[in-house]
């Protein structure tokens, strides 16, 4: 369960702070279905903190760090907390890294004082309402993600008819949910909604069930996995509409993986910036990433989670190095919530607030072109 | 609109025959061995994986990297039962089944660990464009999945009714006492049982992961297969292969239908009405065991 872990003595005052060094416990899921996320987190948050020791460190301290399983299981989750935080006694916690852990882990969170920064996943339960010492950036949250997605495809749906083909989970419901309230806030547009299982593999009944309506625009809120299935079936079946997609199908692999049908969907993403853009910040993050972590290139990583998860942590560095050399966790937090419009090169603004726990709040759509290429389009979308 | 229906009937056949040809695997196993593999979806799984690799890393070209996956898989098969299966053969069932289980998640997560948590792209066989009749969508590349579940059930079929070798398995299983006494060895019948459904399992994954896309959860599909082989009798391979796809039509039409999120729940109503009226399924004979 323990992956890493180095001894030092601590010196007495905030716990997990000695003389020269901060301890974090990096908590995510790196086995089971959400592996995925917490993979990114480990990957992101190790290559951040070591960037930063090799820098000379945060106020005069070196950070080291632990990291915990929470192998995709909420109960292994809150004892990989408690872990972390009762016989580790580390300082803070960047992590989890899924709403399947970090929404049933949340009671335990707010019954602890420490500082908690999470990236990667979606669950608007996780910030809202604001707790004092849980944060998240990066990542755009289902209740955001369906505002933004319900604004842009109201803006580009000619015939104000849009259809939602959703998973049939909370994830699902959860953004569906957003999108069709966000559409009957702006009024004139009338929505259907079709649902679909993770695990199936035949989508036709939903797809001519849109097909008979009139929508020109389809959402498709669900996993990679599926989300590939229903876009090539929908092309296969000639289903005239526009497909966008949630950010679960902004993945680098995602066009190859649909194959040629992937020609002009689109998706909603957190970054301006692609994995494999070269714009200067996110080049130099590719490189570093890659040369660290060859086995996940391997993979055609960075994915756009490993660069929030990097922007994550550089995010809470920030925080611990506006909180001064007389470090506790009260100050961190206050640190934290002064954050305004901070800019890591990586991904979108983190603003944090004495209300605010939810860095980011804005989006972007990708473009797969002809050629399965990706473009970010220019235009951002804000959930305030 | 009959178009319509025609494309539910054509739709639901093609996702029917994945079920199916996983519900194939589960039954030759059992038919073979007397266990149920629940590990058989995370060993096709790894099938694909195997070809990913040899293609993507080794360099080799799609024919010999498909060749490579299905013997590799073979001889995970045979490791399977010379490690695991045959030191468990003299223990009550269960502790085979649960075996299969562990060996399923075993190779779930160190395919995870080793190839990453995310989709890899698997080449298609044959074309993904759609030949248009009427309003009706024909795809080349879902027809060979129904193909494969048809040719390797025709095979299996002739296999097991019409060769000496098929029968000596099915005896071996029945009886293997009875099957040690006139000359059958068992242990040779249930090895051969478990490389030819490891191999299986490889092909029914390479015709199956272009559609589903390849994850190291992508096995978690086999839960359809065993209420295919349900539905069929779970000891009949045609059964088997008529039951995957009445199951995936079915979800087809009362998607359509009735609604999309009432098409789990009307699919599984019928399978329980299906075990409760007919409890052999649709396709098996009642045994009767004779002392």
């Amino acid at each position: 369960m323990v992956l890493m872990a180095t001894k030092s003595a601590y010196a007495s005052g905030a716990t997990g702070v000695s003389n020269d060094k901060i301890k974090i416990g990096i908590l995510g899921d790196l086995t089971g279905h959400a592996a995925h996320w917490g993979s990114g987190n480990l990957a992101g948050g190790t290559l951040a903190f070591e960037e930063i020791n090799a820098a000379g460190g945060i106020n005069g301290r070196m950070l080291e760090w632990i990291s915990v399983d929470s192998e995709s299981s909420a109960p292994k989750g809150i004892a990989g907390f408690k872990r972390l935080v009762d016989q580790e006694k580390v300082f803070a916690v960047f992590g989890p890294t899924s709403s399947a852990v970090g929404v049933p882990l949340l009671k335990t969170l707010t019954a602890s004082d420490v500082p908690v920064f999470a990236s990667a996943f979606s669950s608007p339960l996780f910030t809202n309402p604001p707790a004092k010492n849980i944060f998240r950036s990066g990542t755009l949250n289902d209740a955001d993600q369906g505002r933004i997605l319900a604004d842009y495809v109201a803006g580009i749906s000619k015939k104000r008819s849009v259809a939602i083909m959703r998973q049939s989970d909370e994830y699902g419901k959860t953004g569906a949910t957003n999108v069709g309230n966000r559409l009957k806030e702006i009024g004139g547009v009338k929505f259907t909604e079709e649902q679909f299982n993770a695990s199936d593999t035949d989508f036709t009944s939903q797809l001519l069930r849109i097909r008979d309506s009139d929508a020109d625009v389809m959402v498709v809120y669900g996993y990679p996995a599926p989300s590939a299935i229903v876009m090539r079936q929908a092309k296969q079946l000639g289903l005239p509409a526009q497909i966008v997609g949630s950010t679960a199908t902004a993945s680098r692999t995602y066009a190859a993986t649909v194959g040629k049908e992937a020609a002009g969907t689109r998706a909603m993403t957190m970054a301006r910036f692609l994995p494999e853009s070269d714009e200067e910040a996110v080049a130099k993050f590719r490189k570093a990433f890659e040369a660290r972590f060859p086995d996940l290139a391997r993979q055609t990583r960075p994915e756009g989670t490993d660069q929030l998860a990097y922007h994550g942590a550089k995010t809470l560095i920030e925080g611990l190095r506006l909180a001064g050399r007389d470090l506790t966790r009260e100050k961190l937090i206050s640190a934290l919530e002064g954050l305004k419009d901070f800019e890591t090169g990586i991904a979108g603004a983190t603003t944090f607030g004495p209300d605010r726990r939810e860095g980011n709040r804005s989006g972007y759509v990708i473009e797969i072109k002809d050629d399965l290429s990706r473009v970010v389009l220019p235009q951002a979308y804000s959930a305030i | 609109m009959a178009s319509t229906f025609i494309q539910l009937l054509l739709s639901g056949a093609i996702a029917g025959s994945v079920y199916a040809l996983l519900a194939i695997g589960l039954v030759l196993i059992h038919n073979g061995t007397g266990v149920v593999n629940f590990g058989f979806g995370d060993q096709l799984m790894v099938g694909v994986y195997f070809l990913v690799f040899a293609q993507q890393f080794l360099g080799f070209s799609l024919p010999l990297a498909i060749l490579a996956a299905i013997v590799i898989s073979g001889l995970l098969g045979l490791a399977i039962q010379g490690l695991v299966m045959t030191p468990l053969r003299n223990r009550p069932v269960l502790i085979p089944i649960v075996a299969t289980i562990a060996i399923g998640a075993a190779l779930r997560e160190g395919t995870r660990a080793f190839m990453g948590p995310n989709p890899w792209p698997v080449p298609f066989l044959l074309s993904t464009s759609p030949y248009r009749i009427g309003d009706i969508s024909i795809v080349p590349s879902d027809l060979a999945i129904l193909g494969t579940a048809v040719v390797i059930m025709i095979f299996l079929y002739v296999f097991f009714e019409f060769t000496k070798y098929g029968q000596a398995i099915l005896a071996a299983c029945a009886n293997p006492t009875g099957a040690l006494i006139v000359g059958i060895p068992a242990g040779a019948t249930t090895t051969g049982i478990w490389v030819l459904s490891s191999m299986l399992a490889a092909i029914a994954g390479i015709v199956i992961a272009p559609l589903t896309t390849l994850t190291p959860d992508i096995g978690l599909i086999a839960i359809k297969g065993f209420a295919a082989a349900v539905l069929g009798g779970f000891a009949s391979l045609p059964g088997a292969v008529v039951g995957g796809i009445l199951l995936g039509i079915i979800e087809a039409l009362s998607g359509y239908y009735v609604s999309s999120a009432m098409k789990d729940i009307v699919s599984y109503a019928i399978l329980v009405a299906v075990i409760v009226l007919l409890p052999t399924g649709l396709f098996n004979r009642a045994s009767v065991r004779k002392v």
